[in-house]
């Protein structure tokens, strides 16, 4: 008898509140309950690159913020999908085909590890979507899709810069060995490195890989040491260049480290400890050269999250402001999602100028025909009582 | 010849690693046929749980050590008990999946509790002479025996490699002269028959597990010296491990002591003079090499009575 009561008491209140007439107040939802806009973050949030991914969400979820907070895109609030790959080509496919498929989704920022960039790069062309990565720069990410774009340079301008500067700014170096992480990064560095270190005239000693996830980089160090290079160029990310700088410290390898932007975060000083002082590296962005606004992005980031941003936040944050900027002027609630999707590629495309360039806290960012952002700079840092601080001399120009 | 010589220690340094593991492995099938992968994951909880102890509680490292070692032969125990004891009788696949799954929760444990960020031993919760570094004004290295031509040794490796014979010396001793030895022994020969001469099998295999368990232990404080204590760092560790237990001839512990000598300095050599990018593959070319030639591994006994 009771159980009945309750049965129709839930059936009552079903109906009463559940079921209401659906066109007693759709006008007004639809102007109350605004429409979302999805966009996919795809990067390594957890695995060997986690940390960098960490900083990615937290630059994005920054500017997810700002735009919602400021009303939105055009009134639609915009929602962005954190997706992890792990930092592993095989996860970014599966991640690939999942945001592919979902209708709902405009655009992709990301991913992070070259690698995985290029996992993605077929499935995001095939179906039509932007991959805009916030920090891949493997030479090949961008080459062979109309689809793919990045906002930093690529390791064909970095390997370069950096063999210049081992050459032209620091002093006595002759003598380099590089050890690289045997993937698409760490490969296709090295070999813009090797290419212009022959031709200005340093001499490689030395050329060593080691796979990722290794801890272990004593036999391939002690292999180095007997070479005595003045200066060894470590092609890889964060992860294991602190355990090879530490270990090379510990072996007793004095020459001069020096890094690229895989090296550039947080996690380097932390593992690597008092083996990380001196440690040259290059990055796409450091806020010291940022102006008003990166200082500004920077005290957000700090009040949102209570850490300093890094170079990947930054970036990551700008990805997203293209993404907002191009949704903005493109977006036609009316369309059908592949015509959304190819308008903000085709808006990206038309970024091909420094007049008619996207101007974020990490400069300007304007494409080449391949998607490649044009004349960016690098910058040098260096490690300093365990923090990086901007290298003193910097190179402007490359010859 | 500076650098073979410290290659040569490089690689010992690691086959020390590597037997310590090897031994638990080795132990554990001896005696109930299993292959329990959660061992890899026993030798990561000690690193992490020696991390702990000098980190959280501040107990100094020399005191944390055999205190990792002892929780880990609990927890070796207590996976025993909750996992493997169950399934003692039942096909020997059971128990395989099992070691599979528990070795999956205590990853994702470790995950859960410490992050998946690498972490490291601070350098100020270490006795001095563990830290080796070069003076960069200098180049000279503190904490290291010079040799000739050059190489160092650093006292760490010295330490490393005086506790793994240390070791390797008492556990050999344990198993020849003492009577939980000689009960472990039997149960390797024949766990029915030694039930039944009154023996109790399922305390040996306990205690088997536990000091399976404590080895690899110290191998994970070891290796956290030098590398990065993470939740993944005993399935890497553990594979190559297991691979020095095979190559040694499953069952044998004198086997798995050479195997993991003969792996790390595989390991090392392979990189260090013949390709760098492929390692740890060199180590398993050399492994496959000698099953083929030799299939129950260099000390295993080609008896078929244990199938």
């Amino acid at each position: 008898m009771r159980n009945w009561l309750v049965g129709l008491l839930i059936v009552g209140f079903v109906s009463v509140f559940g079921c209401q007439p659906p066109d007693k107040n759709t006008s007004e939802t639809q102007t109350k309950v605004q429409k979302e806009l999805k966009v996919a973050v795809a990067a390594p949030y957890t695995g060997g690159s986690a940390a960098f991914g960490e900083m990615i969400r937290r630059g994005a979820e920054l500017r997810e913020n700002e735009i919602n907070e400021a009303g939105g895109i055009n009134g639609m609030k915009l929602t962005l999908l954190f997706e992890d790959d792990a930092g592993k080509p095989s996860e970014a496919s599966l991640v690939a085909e999942r945001i592919a498929n979902n209708p709902q989704i405009l655009a992709v920022v990301g991913h992070f590890n070259s690698d995985c960039s290029l996992a993605g790069q077929e499935i995001y062309d095939r179906a039509g979507i932007v991959e805009l990565s916030p920090g891949s720069t493997a030479v090949e990410v961008c080459e062979g899709s109309s689809w793919t774009f990045r906002n930093l340079y690529h390791d064909g301008f970095q390997g370069k810069f950096i063999a210049q500067y081992l050459d032209n700014v620091l002093t006595g170096i002759e003598s380099v060995a590089v050890f690289f992480d045997n993937d698409a990064y760490g490969r296709g560095l090295r070999n813009a490195f090797v290419a212009e270190a022959e031709k200005i005239g340093l001499t490689l000693v030395a050329s060593e890989a080691y796979e990722r996830d290794s801890t272990n980089f004593k036999a391939q160090l002690t292999s180095i040491k007997a070479k005595n290079p003045d200066a060894i160029f470590i092609s890889g990310l964060y992860t294991e260049a602190s355990l090879i700088v530490k270990q090379g410290r510990e072996a007793g390898i004095t020459a001069q480290f020096f890094g690229a932007d895989g090296v550039d975060s947080p996690d380097f000083l932390t593992i690597a400890g008092s083996a990380a002082e001196g440690t040259y590296l290059t990055t796409p962005f450091t806020f010291g050269a940022g102006g008003a606004e990166a200082q500004q992005m920077a005290a957000d980031f700090e009040a949102l999250h209570g850490v300093a941003p890094d170079t990947w936040a930054a970036l990551t944050y700008d990805a997203v402001g293209m993404i907002q900027d191009a949704l903005t002027k493109t977006y036609n609630a009316e369309a059908t999602i592949a015509d959304n999707r190819q308008a903000i590629r085709e808006h990206l495309a038309s970024l091909d100028t420094p007049e008619e360039s996207y101007k974020g806290v990490t400069g300007l960012t304007y494409f080449d025909i391949n998607g490649d952002t044009v004349n960016k700079p690098a910058y040098v840092k260096i490690v300093k009582d365990g923090q990086f601080v901007a290298a003193e001399k910097q190179l402007r120009e490359l010859k | 010849m500076a650098q073979l010589l410290e290659q040569f220690i490089n690689g010992l340094v690691l086959g020390g690693i590597y037997a310590l593991i090897a031994v638990g492995y080795t132990m554990v099938y001896g005696i109930i046929q299993l292959i329990n992968f959660a061992h890899g994951e026993i030798f990561m909880f000690g690193a992490y749980l020696a991390l702990m102890l000098v980190t959280v509680f501040n107990i100094p490292f020399w005191i944390a050590v055999p205190a990792s070692m002892l929780l880990c032969a609990m927890l070796g125990m207590l996976i025993d008990l909750v996992a493997y004891r169950p399934l003692r009788d039942a096909p020997r696949l059971s128990a395989l999946i099992t070691a599979i799954g528990i070795s999956l929760v205590l990853q994702n444990l470790a995950r859960m509790i410490w992050s998946a960020r690498p972490q490291l031993f601070p350098t100020e919760t270490l006795p001095a002479f563990l830290i080796s570094e070069v003076n960069m004004q200098t180049g000279e290295i503190l904490n290291a025996i010079p040799l000739p031509g050059g190489g160092i040794l650093p006292y760490r490796d010295v330490s490393i490699l005086l506790l793994a014979v240390v070791l390797m010396i008492a556990l050999n001793r344990l198993i020849y002269l003492t009577k939980i030895g000689k009960a472990m022994r039997a149960c390797a020969q024949n766990r029915v028959a030694s039930n039944l001469m009154g023996i109790k099998t399922n305390q040996v295999i306990a205690v088997t597990f536990a000091i399976g368990s404590a080895l690899g232990a110290v191998a994970g404080i070891m290796v956290g010296l030098s590398e990065n204590i993470t939740p993944t760092m005993g399935y890497y560790k553990g594979v190559a491990a297991f691979a020095a237990a095979v190559l040694g001839g499953i069952g044998n512990i004198t086997g798995a002591m050479l195997g993991g000598i003969i792996i790390g300095l595989a390991e090392v050599f392979g990189a260090g003079y013949i390709s760098s990018g492929y390692r740890l593959a060199i180590a398993y070319i050399i492994m496959i090499a000698v099953i083929v030639i030799r299939p129950s591994g260099l000390f295993g006994k080609s008896t078929a009575n244990r199938a």
